[in-house]
Parts: C-alpha cells; sequence; structure tokens
C-alpha cells in the first residue's frame, strides 16, 4: 500500500521463475576429532550432565504418573506430564548457544527445554549476578528454601538445585514453584533465564514469540526469540500466520526510513522439534504433506527463512545449527526456521498407549538414544571414563530424589491457601497498575513535534460538544467526534511511552478502516505504527509477546467478528498469561474492535459476550467521544487487556452528555463505572455501547406518551462493572430493562439482568429484563429494524414484561409463549 | 338450573367492591328479594337482593373479599344439582388466552384485557399471589391489606402500582387482623426467659371493643387527612339576619300542599343561595389542581351535600343546581340525601362536587371549622340559629341570627375574596326574596 512502492502491471507481469536453493537435511558431519577444537571436556560433560538431567527429571515423572512412587517417595499427581525422553540433545543442543537475553517459548512439552536453558544460564552467568536473581526473585521465597533443604558448596550447584526445585514445585502446584503453582506442567517458565512461557497450545508460541521479537526489533533490544513448537503446530493457522507476520518485506524495506532507523529483519527462529506426531497423527506422512518441514521455510521468504533439518539426536549437530541461526537473526537477516528431528519415546502423556505406532519402531529409536549414543562418543572419544559418567549420573538420580522429596512435602512446598487467602489467585487476574510509561529512559521516536502532526492541528479546531453556543448541532466537518476521542490518548501516549507500538489491518496509511488514526501517519515511524498483514491470530498473539516483554500495544482488529480468527491468542493467550504467571507478566494490549452495521451477518455483530466470559480481560464499550476518550486513556495507562469495543453506528457522533463538551486535556475515566446519562425516577434503562441512542429515543417517547420517567445508564465498561449505581437506580425505580445490540442468548445483558436480580432482587417489582438483538444471523440493513432492539421494540418489551402501559398495543411479540417458543427452537 | 350470581357494576368509575357481609350461609335457602350479601365501594354501602329462589349452593367470594364487578360471587340452585361445569368455567376465565399467540409484528390485541383482568371471583389468597418483590416489600412496609389487590403487572402479577393503589383507597390491615394474620407461636412466648412487666391496665380485654375500619371510613380518613395535611385552611365565620328567610320557608311550608311544593328546608334554600351567589366568586367553586399548575374554575355549580349516615360522612354532588329552581333543588337534594343514608346511591353521584355545603345547625353547632374535600377550594359550614341583639332606629331589637362558617383554602384565594363571598351570600341570604325574584 505504501505510495513509496508503486507496482505496476510490466513488472507484475514480467516472464520470471522462482528459484529455490537446496535446503540441507542433516548434513551436519562433523566428527568427534573436529569438535574438539570447539569444545573443552567441561563443555561436552556440561551437555551430558545435562541431558542426563532432563532424562531423570523426566523419569521421575514417568514413575510419578504411572507408578505413584519415586525413589520411594510415594506421591500422587493428577496433573499433566508431557515429557520429552528422547529429545534430551535437541533441547541440550538448542540451549548450549544461547544466553539470557535470547528469549525462549515452549511448548506442552517443554520440561527439557526449561532445564536446558536453565542449566546454560546458570553456567553463563556469574555468580553474583546469579545469586541476585535468585535472591529477588519471588521476594527470595524459593532461593531461601533451598539453601535450607538443598544447601550447596557453591553458587552454580545452587543454582541448579533453585532451577530444578523451581520448576518441579511449579509442576506440583506448590506455591513455591516459579509461577507460585498457577502455571503447571504445560506453562513453566522463568523469565530472568530468558525462558518465557510455555504453552499448552499447540503453536500458540509461534506468534507471541514474533511479538517478542518485534519487541526486540522496535525497541533495540540485544538477542534473539525462539519459537520452539512442535512439528504437530504446522497445521496451525496461527503458526503459520506468524511465519508470515514474521517474514514481512516492510520490516527491511520500509522501517529504515532513509536509514535513519533499523532496517533488520525479526530475530526469530521458528524452532521446530520435530518429533514426528503431533499426539498420534504422524506429521510425516499421514497429517502433512510437506515431508520435511523444513521445506515450509522456502514458501514464506526468497531466504527461505534460512531453513534446514538437523539430526536432533546429536546435540552437537544442534548447536552447529542454533549457533549459526542465531548468528544470522543478529545480523538482521531474520527470520529463519529449524526442523530439529528427533522423537519422543515417552507417550504423548502417560496415558498414551501408543495404538498408533509399532513396539519396533519405539525399540530402534530407544536403541538410538542420543544419551547413551554420546556417553559412548564421548568414552570411545578418550573424553571421560564409564567411572566419570556414572558419578554423574549418581548425582543426578540422587538430586533428582531429594527434589522430588521437597516439593513433595507440604511443610516445605505448600498450596496456596485459598482458604486462608480466599482471593489469592482473584487478586492475580488483573495488574490493575497505572504505568503511563514502560520506559522513562528513552525518548519516544517520532518524526515531529506533536503540535505539528495533522490531526491534531485539525482536532484543534474542531468544536467539542454536539451543540453549540446557541444550542445548535455543530456541523460533521467541525464537530469533534468519537473517533477524535480515541485518537487523543493514542497520539498522547506516543508523545509519552517510547515502547508503545500500534498496528493492524490497514492501520498506517488507511488510518484504519474506520479513520480513527486518519492523518498520523505523517508523526509515527514505521517500528511503531504499521500495517499488518491479514493474520488476526498473529496480530493478537503478537501483541501479547510484545506486552509481556515489557512494551505497551495497541492492535485493531477492525471488525469484531473477526475475534473469532484471534480465538486462541484472545482467550487463552491475552486473557491468561497475567494469572498463569502468578503477576510476574503484566499485558499492557489494548485490542481495539469495532462493530459493525450495514455490513450483515459477518460484519455486523456485537461480541462483547465472548470476551466478557473469559477471565482476565477487560472489557469497554464506550458510546460517546468523552467516555471513549477518557477509558482508552484509562487503558493506555493501564497494565491489563483491555477489549475496546467501538461502534460504526456511532464514529461520528459529538458529545451530547458532558457539560462542556470533551475536555481538551488529560481525562481519564475509572474503567468499570457506568454513568447515569439521563436520570429518572419510574423505570432504569442500561444500555450498552450504540443502543445508548435507541434507549434515549425510547426514553423520550415513554415521557412523551405514557409519562414514564426512564432513568438511562450507560454501562460504558463490561468487565469490571461496579453495579452500585444500578443497583441504587433499581432500588429507586424497581424495574430495570438492559438494551444492547450482540444477540440476546448468553450476552452481557443477560448476564447484568441476572446479577441484577441477585442484588436487588427485593426491591424488583418485575424480573429484570435483557433486550437484545434477535438469535439470527444479522440481516441486511434494510431489515435491521427488525433484529437490533430498537425504540418500538424496547417499549413493547417494557409493556409486555415489566409495567403494562396503559393503551399501548404492542407490534413486537414478548409474550411468555413467544418466548418459550423461541428458545424451544432455539432462535 | 344453577345461576352465577355477579358483583354489579355500581357506576362506570368502579372497579371491583368488597363484600362486607354474607346474610346467607352456604345451602340456605334463598327467595327472591332476600338479601344475599352486603358490600361496599369505596365510596358507598350496598345490598344484593336475589333475583332468582333457590339454594345458595356455592360462595365464591368471602367477607372481605375484592371482587371485580361483574365477576361470580356467588350460585343459587337445586339442592345437588351439578355446578362443576359453572366453577370450571368460572375457573377458566383466569388462564390467560395462550392460544392465540400472535404472529411477529402484527400488531397485537391489547393485552389489558387479560394482564389487567384480577384473578376473577375467588377472594384473593394471599399466599398464591404472584407479587413483584418490590410490590410485597411496599406491602409489608405499609400493611396493606393484598387480599383486596387487584393485579395489573405481566401475567396477572401484583406490581407496586397495583399496591400502591391499595393504600390510596386505605385499605390496609388493621392492627387486629395483622396480628391475626401472623399470630405468635406459643412456644416462642413459653420460652421467654425474661420476666413480662404487667400488662397496662389499660390493655385489658375487658374495657375495650376493636371494630373494624369500614371501607368508607378509611376512605374518608385518607381524604379528611390529606385535606388537612396538604391544604392552608382556614375558616371565616359570619352571621346574618335570618328573619326574612324564616319567614319565607314559613309560607312555603304553609302553601306546600297546595302550590305542589316540596318540603322545601331551609338547608335548601342556603343551597339555592350557595348556588346563586358563587358563579361571582369563581376561585371558590374551583378544584386546585396543583401538579397540573392549574386553578380549575367551573362553569357550572356542582354542590356537594354532606350528608351524615350510618356508614359515615358521604358527600352526593347535586349537579348544575345554578340552573334549578328552589323547588326542583328542593327535589333533588331530598333525592340524593336519602339515596345516600340508605347506601343506594351511585358511586358516580359521589364525585365531581365544585364546592361543599355541610350543615350542622340542627345539631346546635354555633360555628366549626369544616374540612374542604379535595381538590375544591372551599366548603360552607351552617350553623344553627341564636338570637341576637342589634340596635334599630336607637332601639336593641332581637332578630334571628344564622351562622356560616366558611373554610377555604388559601392557596387558591386570599381572605378578602372569600370575605367577599361570605358577605355576598349574607346579603342574598337576608334578601332572598330578590334572589327568589331574579
Amino acid at each position: 500500500m505504501p505510495k513509496s512502492q508503486p507496482i505496476y502491471p510490466e513488472q507484475a507481469f514480467r516472464p520470471d521463475v522462482i528459484r529455490f536453493t537446496d535446503i540441507p537435511v542433516c548434513q551436519y558431519n562433523k566428527t568427534l576429532e573436529e569438535e574438539k577444537k570447539n569444545y573443552t571436556k567441561d563443555d561436552f560433560m556440561r551437555i551430558y550432565h545435562d541431558m542426563r538431567t532432563i532424562r531423570e527429571f523426566e523419569h521421575m515423572l514417568n514413575e510419578v504418573k504411572t507408578k505413584g512412587a519415586y525413589g520411594g517417595i510415594e506421591y500422587n499427581y493428577p496433573g499433566p506430564a508431557h515429557l520429552s525422553i528422547g529429545q534430551e540433545a535437541s533441547a541440550v543442543g538448542q540451549a548450549f548457544p544461547l544466553d539470557i537475553n535470547d528469549l525462549s517459548f515452549g511448548s506442552h512439552r517443554s520440561h527439557g527445554e526449561i532445564i536446558a536453558r536453565g542449566l546454560v544460564a546458570i553456567h553463563k552467568l556469574p555468580e553474583n549476578e546469579l545469586y541476585d536473581i535468585m535472591k529477588n526473585f519471588l521476594g527470595g521465597r524459593i532461593l531461601s528454601i533451598v539453601e535450607k533443604h538443598m544447601p550447596a558448596d557453591n553458587i552454580k550447584k545452587l543454582a541448579q538445585n533453585f532451577l530444578l526445585y523451581g520448576a518441579l514445585a511449579e509442576v506440583f502446584a506448590r506455591s513455591t514453584g516459579f509461577n507460585l503453582g498457577l502455571g503447571g506442567s504445560m506453562h513453566c517458565f522463568f523469565i530472568p533465564f530468558g525462558l518465557m512461557p510455555n504453552n499448552a497450545i499447540v503453536g500458540g508460541s509461534a506468534p507471541i514469540a514474533v511479538g517478542a521479537a518485534l519487541y526486540k526489533r522496535c525497541n533495540g533490544k540485544p538477542g534473539i526469540v525462539i519459537a520452539n513448537i512442535g512439528d504437530g503446530a504446522l497445521g496451525r493457522g496461527s503458526v503459520l500466520e506468524a511465519m508470515n507476520f514474521a517474514s514481512m518485506d516492510q520490516f527491511t524495506k520500509l522501517w529504515g526510513m532513509d536509514g535513519k532507523y533499523s532496517d533488520k529483519g525479526l530475530p526469530i527462529l521458528f524452532n521446530i522439534f520435530n518429533n514426528i506426531y503431533g499426539m498420534g497423527g504422524q506429521t510425516w506422512g499421514e497429517t502433512a504433506g510437506y515431508g520435511y518441514a523444513a521445506r515450509l521455510g522456502a514458501g514464506f521468504t526468497p531466504t527461505q527463512m534460512h531453513s534446514e533439518r538437523v539430526n536432533g539426536y546429536d546435540p552437537l549437530a544442534v548447536i552447529d545449527a542454533v549457533s549459526r541461526k542465531k548468528q544470522i537473526l543478529l545480523e538482521g537477516k531474520g527470520p529463519a526456521l529449524l526442523d530439529i528431528v528427533t522423537y519422543r519415546v515417552s507417550g504423548h502423556s502417560p496415558s498414551d498407549s501408543s495404538s498408533y505406532r509399532s513396539q519396533e519402531e519405539i525399540d530402534a529409536w530407544i536403541a538410538a538414544d542420543p544419551i547413551a549414543a554420546f556417553r559412548k562418543k564421548l568414552v570411545e572419544g578418550s573424553i571421560a571414563t564409564e567411572d566419570e559418567f556414572d558419578a554423574i549420573d549418581e548425582m543426578i538420580v540422587r538430586r533428582t530424589e531429594e527434589i522430588m522429596r521437597l516439593a513433595t512435602n507440604d511443610e516445605i512446598s505448600p498450596r496456596m491457601d485459598l482458604d486462608k487467602e480466599p482471593d489469592a489467585i482473584a487478586n492475580l487476574m488483573f495488574s490493575n497498575q497505572k504505568v503511563p510509561s514502560f520506559d522513562t529512559t528513552r525518548k519516544p521516536d517520532m518524526l515531529m513535534p506533536k503540535d505539528e502532526v495533522p490531526r491534531v492541528k485539525e482536532i484543534k479546531n474542531k468544536v467539542r460538544s454536539a451543540l453549540d453556543k446557541d444550542g445548535k448541532p455543530v456541523p460533521k466537518m467541525k464537530l469533534y467526534n468519537i473517533r477524535d476521542g480515541i485518537f487523543e490518548p493514542v497520539i498522547d501516549k506516543l508523545y509519552e511511552d517510547p515502547t508503545l507500538i500500534i498496528y493492524g489491518e490497514d492501520n498506517r496509511d488507511w488510518g484504519g478502516a474506520f479513520g480513527v488514526y486518519k492523518k498520523m501517519t505523517e508523526a509515527v515511524p514505521y517500528h511503531r505504527f504499521f500495517n499488518a498483514p491479514i493474520s488476526e491470530a498473529a496480530i493478537v498473539g503478537s501483541a501479547v509477546g510484545y506486552a509481556m516483554c515489557g512494551g505497551r500495544v495497541i492492535v485493531e482488529l477492525m471488525y469484531a467478528d473477526f475475534m473469532g480468527c484471534a480465538g486462541d491468542e484472545i482467550f487463552n493467550q491475552l486473557a491468561k498469561w497475567q494469572a498463569m504467571s502468578a503477576g510476574i507478566l503484566k499485558m499492557p494490549v489494548v485490542l481495539r474492535v469495532s462493530v459493525g452495521s450495514k455490513y450483515g451477518a459477518q460484519h455486523s455483530q456485537d461480541w462483547t459476550a465472548l470476551v466478557a466470559h473469559i477471565p482476565g480481560l477487560k472489557v469497554v464499550f464506550p458510546a460517546t467521544p468523552a467516555d471513549a476518550k477518557g477509558l482508552m486513556t484509562a487503558a493506555l495507562n493501564g497494565t491489563d487487556p483491555v477489549i475496546f469495543f467501538e461502534s460504526q453506528r456511532i464514529y461520528d457522533l459529538g458529545e451530547e452528555f458532558l457539560p462542556g463538551g470533551v475536555p481538551e486535556g488529560y481525562y481519564e475515566i475509572k474503567i468499570g463505572e457506568p454513568d447515569i446519562k439521563r436520570p429518572g425516577k419510574d423505570i432504569t434503562i442500561l444500555s450498552i455501547g450504540a443502543a445508548l441512542y435507541r434507549v434515549l429515543k425510547a426514553a423520550d417517547m415513554l415521557k412523551e406518551k405514557y409519562n414514564i420517567s426512564a432513568e438511562v445508564i450507560d454501562a460504558r465498561s463490561i468487565v469490571p462493572f461496579d453495579y452500585t449505581k444500578v443497583i441504587e437506580s433499581v432500588k429507586k425505580t424497581g424495574r430495570i430493562l438492559i438494551v444492547g445490540d450482540a444477540c440476546e442468548r448468553n450476552s452481557v445483558m443477560k448476564d447484568m439482568a441476572a446479577n441484577i436480580a441477585d442484588l436487588a432482587f427485593d426491591y424488583l417489582d418485575a424480573p429484570p429484563v435483557a433486550l437484545g438483538s434477535r438469535n439470527w444471523i444479522t440481516p441486511a440493513h434494510e431489515y435491521e429494524e427488525y433484529f437490533f432492539p430498537y425504540p418500538e421494540a424496547i417499549i413493547d418489551c417494557i409493556h409486555e414484561r415489566i409495567l403494562p402501559l396503559e393503551g399501548h398495543v404492542p407490534t413486537h411479540d414478548f409474550t411468555d409463549v413467544a418466548k418459550t417458543e423461541r428458545l424451544r427452537r432455539g432462535v | 338450573m344453577a345461576t352465577l350470581v355477579i358483583m354489579p357494576r355500581q357506576g362506570q368509575s368502579v372497579e371491583s367492591c368488597i363484600i362486607t357481609e354474607w346474610k346467607k350461609k352456604k345451602g340456605d335457602r334463598v327467595e327472591i328479594g332476600d338479601v344475599l350479601f352486603t358490600y361496599e365501594t369505596d365510596k358507598a354501602s350496598f345490598e344484593e337482593a336475589a333475583k332468582i329462589e333457590g339454594t345458595l349452593l356455592e360462595i365464591l367470594a368471602d367477607e372481605g373479599d375484592i371482587v371485580p364487578v361483574l365477576s361470580p360471587v356467588c350460585i343459587i340452585g337445586e339442592p345437588g344439582e351439578d355446578i362443576s361445569t359453572l366453577l370450571a368455567e368460572h375457573g377458566a376465565n383466569e388462564v390467560p388466552k395462550e392460544e392465540n399467540a400472535p404472529t411477529a409484528v402484527q400488531p397485537l390485541e391489547a393485552p389489558a384485557a387479560q394482564t389487567v383482568a384480577p384473578s376473577e371471583g375467588t377472594a384473593v389468597d394471599v399466599a398464591s399471589l404472584k407479587i413483584s418483590p418490590r410490590a410485597r416489600r411496599l406491602a409489608e412496609k405499609t400493611g396493606a391489606d393484598l387480599s383486596q389487590v387487584i393485579p395489573t403487572g405481566p401475567n396477572g402479577r401484583v406490581i407496586e402500582r397495583d399496591v400502591q393503589r391499595l393504600l390510596d383507597l386505605g385499605l390496609t390491615m388493621a392492627a387486629a387482623a395483622k396480628a391475626a394474620l401472623a399470630p405468635i407461636p406459643e412456644h416462642a412466648v413459653t420460652h421467654q426467659e425474661v420476666p413480662q412487666p404487667a400488662a397496662p391496665a389499660s390493655a385489658n380485654e375487658a374495657e375495650y371493643r376493636d371494630v373494624n375500619i369500614s371501607a368508607v371510613r378509611r376512605v374518608i380518613a385518607k381524604s379528611m387527612h390529606a385535606s388537612l395535611s396538604t391544604m392552608a385552611q382556614l375558616t371565616l365565620n359570619a352571621s346574618f339576619d335570618a328573619t326574612k328567610l324564616l319567614a319565607i320557608r314559613a309560607t312555603l311550608k304553609e302553601r306546600a300542599e297546595t302550590l305542589g311544593l316540596p318540603n322545601i328546608t331551609l338547608n335548601d334554600m342556603i343551597l339555592f343561595a350557595v348556588s346563586r351567589t358563587i358563579l361571582s366568586h369563581p376561585d371558590l367553586n374551583a378544584h386546585y389542581l396543583e401538579e397540573e399548575g392549574v386553578i380549575r374554575q367551573f362553569t357550572s355549580v356542582n354542590l356537594g351535600i354532606a350528608v351524615d349516615t350510618e356508614r359515615g360522612l358521604l358527600v352526593p354532588t347535586l349537579f348544575g343546581a345554578e340552573k334549578l329552581s328552589l323547588a326542583e333543588l328542593s327535589a333533588k337534594a331530598k333525592e340524593l340525601i336519602s339515596a345516600a343514608q340508605k347506601g343506594s346511591i351511585s358511586p358516580d353521584l359521589l364525585r365531581g362536587a365544585s364546592f361543599t355545603v355541610t350543615n350542622l345547625g340542627a345539631l346546635g353547632i354555633e360555628s366549626f371549622t369544616p374540612v374542604i374535600n379535595p381538590p375544591q377550594t372551599g366548603i360552607l359550614g351552617v350553623c344553627n340559629i341564636t338570637r341576637r341583639v342589634k340596635e334599630v332606629d336607637g332601639k336593641d331589637v332581637f332578630y334571628p341570627a344564622m351562622g356560616l362558617s366558611l373554610t377555604f383554602d388559601h392557596r387558591a384565594l386570599d381572605g378578602a375574596p372569600a370575605a367577599r363571598f361570605l358577605r355576598d351570600l349574607c346579603t342574598n341570604l337576608e334578601n332572598f326574596d330578590l334572589l327568589l325574584a331574579k
């Protein structure tokens, strides 16, 4: 789209062929003798030690799951255990060249990566730094347990105990785990060692890792990012979206801005731990057609993502490959892709009967066991003796038993006490902090002073109220509207928080499909404001990763209807990581979605209910310019994910309620506060989003025709929501109708109605009634009055279900009979 | 054949009546003309006489029940007769029509009939009422008598306004009735460890009798209290020389038979004088309607006549009094007073007065402070006749002086205009012959 890159027919139609270069497959063939030049004995022995440590850890869990005991300690562990026996060489090989600036994201099968990367970090970090990390983590809680019960003669060994204990306590849901036991086996991580969250959603880490790479790229941070995913994840759209997102030309072709800013590619390595099975589905020969997973690189970039396939049973081959990819990424030639072929001898989980593979196959892989093979190679190469290895083995078994003993001891490793602290988890659902800037040491990259931004200048001349001094409507072109209300806090924040980046479909040159970012492009460099591919999963997923790393981000999905395309990223990632990390991670993401109208069944849906249902998301839906400004300001100052609903019906509207119009300066509205837009005494109508204006019309009609005075409350926020004002109102009026544009079934309106019935039962003269849209597809605009709650339907609903109005003849059927029938039919 | 007896409609404004007493029991033999039961509207009491003979087979509403007009009250027929069909029909009325669920978008049948229809005929069983929590709360707080409620909410639900209506009608449960409904469980009393203080002497049951407050009494109470608590009332007292009035009355009485005149009373003459005087004082022939922001001055004189009846004060209205001759007015007033005293007056005649006259003169009252019937702006109290002295040509002369007490609403008019009315009225009464000639 940028005008700087015109594309003409002769260029588009020019005859050419697409050439590929060979993708290496298991080409590593260095001998031990050759490698002796690259590794010390200590290196070789560490590689063995680390692999063996993983093996014992997984063996312990397997024993616990299948036999209920390990090392004589009985324990019942009901949770998940996706073990990686067989994959140790891949994990250790990958970790070897990495340092704590390199961030890796894993999968449900990532115990090995945690241990491998943790052990490498411990090896590489100076002792004092290492000790400080442990001392500062969760107030030294884990360190003090380890120092008391598993003391060691040096800091490095103590740190190894710390790592293994913290990880196992986390697996066993102990409050002494790395995330207070709230992450568990599939979500264990430890950021100080570069270990970012592991993800139980297959491929979930891919878009998140892209966001982390984006964070490094946009904020000039050192290191690379690795997305550890399995071969099964290659069937996931979000993974393919992530690869495409990471491959965008603009990083190298547009972001450089004439030499002013970096023009490097994203420093991300998509690392496929290819164990050939996605649970039981065989990706090599059954559920995919690419053959070698490394082939995928050729589909995304002319560099073929520097893809290659590597023998994941040989730690030295993996180290060799990862080292080279890291170098490529640091040079700015990312993204990269590795297909590390390996095998999990253990089942997908302990309940896996391996019905999908033959015992011969498993036996063959056991025979090729990477740990035994590596030991044999080192013994044969005279690096160390069997006795030396036996000593390592013995130490590891002893240590693992000790860690098991510690992590299963309820005194030393207690669970969260939800009897004593019933809100312990509730308190972690939101961070609720106010952080105006995530990096106060840097000046935000911008291309002009704020007061010269064309949009800022335009807004200066606008009237900030819907009516002028004489009470006449302000002409549309001069009116400060809801778009402006959203824009103002955004531009302010761009000049305040250097980490803030903004992206989404058609955001930059177009200014957003609905013009919220209009005339802003000139002021913001590409790396802070860019067009995303039409990849909703990657857009939201990358925002999650960006925020996890400590940056603020606004992403936009254009239509609320497209949230479905980013379902996992919104519901499982954006919503959950603050609590799953026990508050270690913050999630300062504002996700803008717009509720359409006139655009039919797939472009006109209010999906507030979907996001409101998921714990961990804040949800707002302002309906006036002042509320839009106030709530966006709050969202952008906060540390929680906010789903910011907008409505295309009302973008053009001016401020009709706040006396004096939309405040010019800083203006923040606390998320969760409804607002009384019109006081009344006979009935309360609580509206959500753009329905406000139809509710006000209905209130007018009630007054004029039936002398009923309606109190109109605008919800403004959906999660959280302070019911105080609403309950006060209901105590006064005794009646409430909740109106919104979402389909009525399971809507926010229904939820609010239920809560109000709970909270104000004794004051009610009628049940709280929810009125939403019909449970249909959204029909064409010409039928909208039959679908959305229009004023006439609002009045009919009040008449039939709450307060019969004298002489009123309804035209909509809200009788019990009709309602029951509709429910029976599911429509 | 068994026949349903329905609650008669006593005037267009009456929606329901309260059964006050059953004169017949279930199973009693009933002759035509026998009084079956008595009932009251909010303003008057009535008797319902049997129009057919037979046996009282079923009673569908108990004493104290509110029964919508035209709803069944009892069944008369022959002993052993099957009345199940009648009962079923009666019961079926309560079920809202569901089969004709209208199709969407077409205008629906106005639901008033089904949603406003109360549970017809039977006593309202409070326990089975569908009542909104808010309405129940209001009823509990105010002691509104839910057994008399008419539900107007969706699906026959009692909603706040229905309870409010009970309160407007003064239909609250008397303390005794409340106690009867919620007796203190015996064990709760016997387990009291704290010694009970001796009951005060006045609480001795033998020393008082609880008389249920009648519907009429409630209405009076509410209306009078509302009057005194909302208005700015004050009373002016004056008297006039009734010599001529008494003389004319004597003449009329003498000639009544020959002229075919009714027995014209002093009160009739005062009513007549008021009807001829008050139109020149429009603020007193008026309603003070604060909420609507108007004083509604009537162009016709609708005189309320306060009548002392067994059930309490009733005020029938003599509409268009200024158009009637003295004889017509007298005849009409008699008719109204008689109907009020008998309790047979139509409730429609118990409303709509623009000014009221009340007479305590026969009871020897010399002056009093009548209470205005809202939203009227005045009420004239007629007192007794006393002998007074006045100086005529330097000599003291005795004359019969009749007292008048005018209470007016100072919100609607000031003292001087009210006094002017009283002065003009006295002048007209002193010169009643001239008034008749007009």
